[in-house]
């Protein structure tokens, strides 16, 4: 059964090239099988008819597979519930009465667009050095000419689960994008396809998120616990592993 | 410019924060601590330990050329790594909460720059410094025994000796894990051994150098 639940959200709100700041609102009569979003959308909804400037807010799928949605909600990413992103945390979560505070996703490489909006290009930036295979085109090959063991393909496919929502650097004590990088470099570093530029796209994609002001790795795992897609920090250690091969072997 | 760039690339930054470290647990920290159980079967084995290490001076001072450069290496990373890390992170946020990291991974930054003052002090207590001289089986040693018994009469010392132990033992505790991890090898969230194992050897070894002082002071007494 759902019921009707009242809000009181702080929310951050900033104009391109301006200082931010909190402000209150009031949400009240929100269903508690709304999501997140919704829930905006009916704040949004008021705030439009009464003349004022909405909160921007980035989405698109609303099921969880698109990697838009995003926001600190009381200081943690997506929300406090695990592999839940944004829009897919219902308002069955909140008490009535309750005050939530909402956050854009911060780091020094992510910033502020407008309101919750901020700008994770840099992560398109990173993918850009080498989150990719090169492959001729034309008709698909045979599928048994690359046999691939079940046990990689399903550790690749876990690492290319990731929706590169920043929720991993949003989290980060030191605004780090390893959990993201890894799970990049990962998914082609287990498959046979993503072999031959195995040790460019390594090096490529950690000096690129070098340069980008990301920040450095302590292993201190916040990014796996925020992560929506429960992407494992055994990508990091396989992220490492694959940095110093890329080194030692030398080849450019 | 291929070499440079990998060497300061974070990955590379944070290997040699982790070898410079480990080069130091396995080659000083290990063999000290070795040392100073031995301080708890007396004066004579005490000091006759000492003068044994004397005879190995060569390999004594090729270690301690290591170290030189291993600490240098690790404070020079150490502070360069903190400081890029407070760069990136955005601190405006009002609220971010923290479920994962540890206080001992929080404090990384502290805990190192205590035991650097840690070094500096224990350094000018006992390794630069004049020693009293005893006799040993008819020879003439140095009475580190003596020494060590005279500088901890004086409470003072051994609780700034004890509490700076507490700073080894958190940032033990963070650095062979993470170390570790640097590797390549997976330390997993839960229920890891390689977590476990780090914090009962930080907590074995920080405990060990803190019971020297305290028996001292209580053998004094």
């Amino acid at each position: 059964m759902s019921k009707k639940i009242s809000l009181t959200l702080k929310v951050w709100r900033q104009n391109r090239g301006e200082e931010g700041r909190f402000e209150t609102y009031q949400a009240g009569n929100i269903d508690t099988d709304a999501s997140f979003l919704e829930m905006l959308d009916v704040v949004n909804d008021e705030l439009t008819l009464s003349g004022k400037e909405p909160i921007a807010f980035e989405h698109d799928c609303r099921e969880g597979i698109c990697g838009c949605c995003g926001s600190l909600v009381n200081g943690k990413t997506h929300g406090s519930h695990e592999r839940t992103t944004l829009c897919q945390l219902h308002m069955r979560h909140f008490k009535d009465g309750e005050m939530i505070v909402i956050e854009p996703f911060r780091a020094t490489a992510f910033p502020v667009i407008k309101d919750l909006i901020v700008d994770r290009s840099a992560l398109d930036r990173i993918i850009a050095e080498g989150g990719y295979i090169s492959v001729k085109t034309g008709n698909a090959p045979e599928a048994s000419t690359t046999p691939v063991k079940k046990a990689l393909a399903e550790a690749a496919m876990d690492a290319a689960e990731c929706i590169g929502c920043g929720a991993c650097v949003a989290a980060c004590p030191n605004g780090a994008a390893m959990l993201f990088t890894a799970a990049k470099v990962n998914q082609y570093a287990l498959l046979p396809q993503g072999h031959p530029e195995r040790a460019q796209r390594v090096k490529n994609m950690v000096a690129k998120m070098d340069e980008l002001g990301f920040g450095n790795c302590s292993n201190e795992y916040e990014c796996a616990v925020a992560c929506p897609k429960g992407i494992d920090v055994k990508n990091i250690a396989a992220l490492n592993r694959e940095f110093i091969k890329a080194n030692l072997k030398c080849e450019k | 410019m291929d070499i440079k760039q990998t060497v300061f690339s974070s990955i590379g930054q944070k290997l040699l924060l982790a070898t410079s470290g480990l080069i130091m647990f396995l080659l000083f920290l290990i063999p000290h601590m070795g040392g100073n159980i031995l301080f708890l079967f007396g004066p004579d084995i005490f000091n006759s330990y000492a003068e044994h290490l004397h005879q190995l001076v060569p390999i004594v001072i090729g270690i301690e050329v290591l170290m030189m450069v291993s600490i240098s290496v690790h404070m020079f990373m150490g502070i360069r790594v903190a400081l890029e890390n407070r760069t990136a992170h955005d601190k405006r946020l009002s609220q971010k909460s923290t479920k994962e990291r540890s206080l001992a991974a929080r404090l990384m930054p502290v805990s190192g720059g205590m035991i650097f003052i840690f070094i500096i002090k224990h350094l000018l207590d006992f390794t630069l410094r004049a020693k009293p001289v005893t006799e040993l089986h008819g020879h003439e040693v140095n009475d580190v025994y003596g020494m060590l018994l005279d500088k901890f009469t004086q409470p003072g010392h051994v609780i700034f000796y004890v509490l700076f132990m507490v700073a080894v033992g958190l940032h033990l505790s963070h650095a062979l894990q993470s170390a570790v991890q640097t590797y390549g090898v997976y330390v997993p969230r839960k229920g890891s051994r390689i977590k476990l194992l780090s914090k009962l050897i930080a907590i074995g070894m920080a405990s060990t150098f803190a019971i020297i002082p305290i028996i001292a002071f209580l053998h004094t007494r």
